[in-house]
């Protein structure tokens, strides 16, 4: 890996330092799809190969002409040189006739003349040779003949001696200009062969140039669009990971600008919308936070007044309740003198109904309160027992009164618990209230277990039941089994909703257990120790 | 001996009523103060021997006089009964923070009033 990443920064540094870098701009800025400008990369390089394979063929071809070309100078140069060796027998023959005048030896200088004048025909027939030369040839050798003719009747004259001289003579002379012509002759044909030769190994250097040119040039120019190509694709990916971690860094609206047009060009354009697009929902997003914000604001305060005036609610409703129920305490105490009795029931109704118009009033303002998010419980340790028996003191003359049994029923052993003491006497205390309103006669019983981690507190009557379609509701507010109900037994119908509120703020829950016409038991757990996150 | 003096702080007249003829009977002495700054010049100047204080008061709560009176060497031992409307958990503690002696949640029952007075100062 760090050679590869070594090589690529070099390769970077090559691209960016060189031409090189305006021509990966060129390439990118075809407008032509990645595969095109591949394709025809290939193309490029395959068709210089192609070209080199051409040429090499060419030379080849040439090659295969001049050797033969070259076989046949040999062949030549070989015919003359037979021909300067039937010349030199001929001459030899020639000289032999003068000294021993025997004319075996005429017929043999006939028989190499002839194989002289043979090769000579076939050289001139080739057309290497030079005519006037071998015009020039034949010339001296018909008058070498002429002198062998000469020699010949001589001999058969026999007066040869008398001639020896002069023929020696002229046969010398002859001899010389032979021996010289055909010598230029076989020269001219060994210059030509040599040429030859020359040539063909100029040709295969030329064809070693031309084939390691086309080499070279292929190779460097595959190389050269290989970088190009890859690099017209490298830079446009490159600055799209910049781009996406700008994006990604929560830039939205940032752009990417690339020279390509081809598939990294549209997708290119593709980023660039999903930016704009990404902008375009950031900042709606930001509008829709603010104006959430605002409103939040606007909510918080609202909430704030709403609370102040239920503080101020509570305070201003119960300053008069204060007076009428002191007022009226104070009256039926003697405090003002004694009263007359027929005075003393619209006294105590009054009293009566003060208190429970102020039930009422606390019932609203703890339901609102607690709607409003503002009730808080006061965490502390508590018995449950002594919660049981505060109701059960509190209601057991209401009780006694409608002549119902009012019972008890706790355990020995029970921990201490941790909650808030106050309002879980005030749900034991609307259950049991409702128990003994909803009963006509018969019994209430309220108690306490533990069950597990949880306390449960139990209310259980023989009053007229819940119809079970209504066992759902009872918890909701304003909701009593129906309007004769209200009538006959009175009720806010929050009292339930109440204490199903505190019950759930203590993390606990309430249910009812009803066989209509017989009876309920209401239940609510709570957990021993109440832990409230805040 | 002179008579034991309570000091009312109440800005509502008929609660000043119900306390005053709920004291008509007894020996005290009542003395009145209808909001909170008039209550701690009154208890600073008077050195009553128990004050009931109301919570919510014009000018200066009934806990901020409640703290005032407690911080004064002067008035620092007189009993005070915060009387407040808030009958709300946590008020019972807002109330004994501020350094109140005992706490009546509105409505009270006169007669419970009159024993927590006793209580707190038994007549003579």
């Amino acid at each position: 890996m760090p050679a590869d990443a070594g090589l690529e920064e070099l390769a970077d540094i090559v691209q960016r330092r060189t031409f090189l870098h305006r021509m990966v701009h060129w390439v990118a800025a075809i407008r032509a799809s990645v595969h095109t400008k591949l394709l025809a990369a290939f193309l490029i390089v395959t068709a210089l190969f192609i070209a080199m394979a051409l040429a090499s063929l060419q030379t080849i071809v040439s090659a295969a002409h001049q050797s033969r070309l070259l076989d046949e100078a040999h062949e030549l140069v070989a015919l003359a040189q037979q021909g300067e060796s039937a010349l030199a027998r001929q001459m030899h023959y020639t000289d032999v006739a003068l000294l021993s005048q025997d004319e075996v030896a005429i017929a043999k200088i006939l028989r190499e003349n002839n194989q002289f004048n043979d090769r000579l025909a076939k050289l001139e027939a080739a057309g290497t040779a030079d005519p006037a030369l071998v015009e020039q040839v034949r010339t001296s050798q018909d008058e070498a003949m002429a002198v062998v003719a000469d020699i010949a009747n001589a001999i058969r004259d026999g007066k040869l001696s008398a001639v020896t001289g002069t023929l020696l003579h002229r046969q010398e002379r002859l001899d010389t200009e032979i021996t010289t012509r055909v010598g230029l002759l076989v020269a001219a044909q060994q210059d030509r062969m040599a040429r030859l030769r020359s040539n063909v190994a100029a040709t295969n250097r030329r064809s070693l140039l031309l084939t390691s040119l086309f080499a070279v040039v292929a190779v460097v120019f595959a190389l050269f669009c290989g970088f190009v190509i890859s690099w017209s694709f490298i830079l446009p990916v490159r600055e799209a990971q910049g781009f996406l971690d700008k994006v990604a860094g929560g830039d939205f609206g940032a752009r990417i600008s690339v020279p390509n047009r081809d598939e990294f060009g549209m997708l290119a354009e593709r980023m660039n919308h999903m930016s704009a697009e990404l902008q375009r929902f950031d900042g709606e997003q930001r509008r829709a936070a603010s104006e959430l914000g605002r409103l939040n604001l606007q909510l918080a305060q609202a909430s704030k007044a709403k609370s102040e005036f239920l503080a101020n609610m509570s305070h201003e409703l119960r300053t008069p309740m204060n007076a009428i129920l002191g007022f009226t305490e104070m009256l039926i105490d003697g405090l003002y003198g004694d009263i007359p009795d027929d005075l003393k029931e619209p006294l105590t109704d009054i009293q009566l109904n003060g208190r429970h118009l102020l039930r009422l009033i606390n019932d609203v303002l703890d339901l609102s309160k607690i709607e409003a998010g503002r009730m808080q419980l006061a965490l502390g340790e508590y018995s449950a027992r002594e919660i049981v028996d505060i109701v059960h003191v509190s209601l057991r003359s209401l009780a006694a009164e409608k002549g119902l049994e009012f019972v008890v029923s706790v355990p020995d052993e029970l921990p201490v618990a941790y909650g808030d003491n106050g309002r879980l006497t005030q749900c034991l205390m609307n259950l049991a209230g409702n128990a003994i309103k909803f009963t006509r006669q018969g019994r209430v019983e309220i108690g306490v277990e533990q069950v597990g981690a949880d306390l449960v507190f139990r209310v259980a009557d023989t009053g007229i039941g819940i119809p079970p379609e209504e066992l759902d509701n009872v918890f909701t507010e304003f909701r009593q089994v129906d309007t004769t109900v209200t009538r006959e037994f009175g009720g806010t119908g929050l009292g339930l909703s109440i204490t199903r509120k505190f019950v759930e703020m203590h993390g606990g829950r309430i249910w009812v257990e009803s066989d209509f016409g017989k009876g309920c038991t209401f239940y609510f757990a709570i957990p021993l120790r109440v832990s409230i996150e805040e | 001996m002179d008579a034991q003096t309570i000091l009312y702080i109440e800005d509502n007249e008929y609660n000043r009523k119900i306390v005053r003829q709920l004291l008509v009977r007894t020996t005290y002495r009542l003395v009145e103060a209808v909001d909170g700054e008039t209550g701690v010049a009154m208890a600073q100047q008077q050195l009553p021997q128990l004050i009931l204080m109301d919570v919510q008061l014009p000018k200066m709560s009934g806990l901020d006089a409640t703290r005032i009176l407690k911080a004064d060497p002067q008035t620092s031992k007189i009993p005070i009964i915060v009387i407040t409307s808030f009958a709300l958990s946590g008020d019972r503690e807002k109330a004994a923070a501020a350094g109140a002696d005992s706490y009546l949640a509105k409505p009270y029952s006169p007669r419970e009033l009159l024993a927590l007075v006793r209580k707190f100062l038994p007549e003579n």
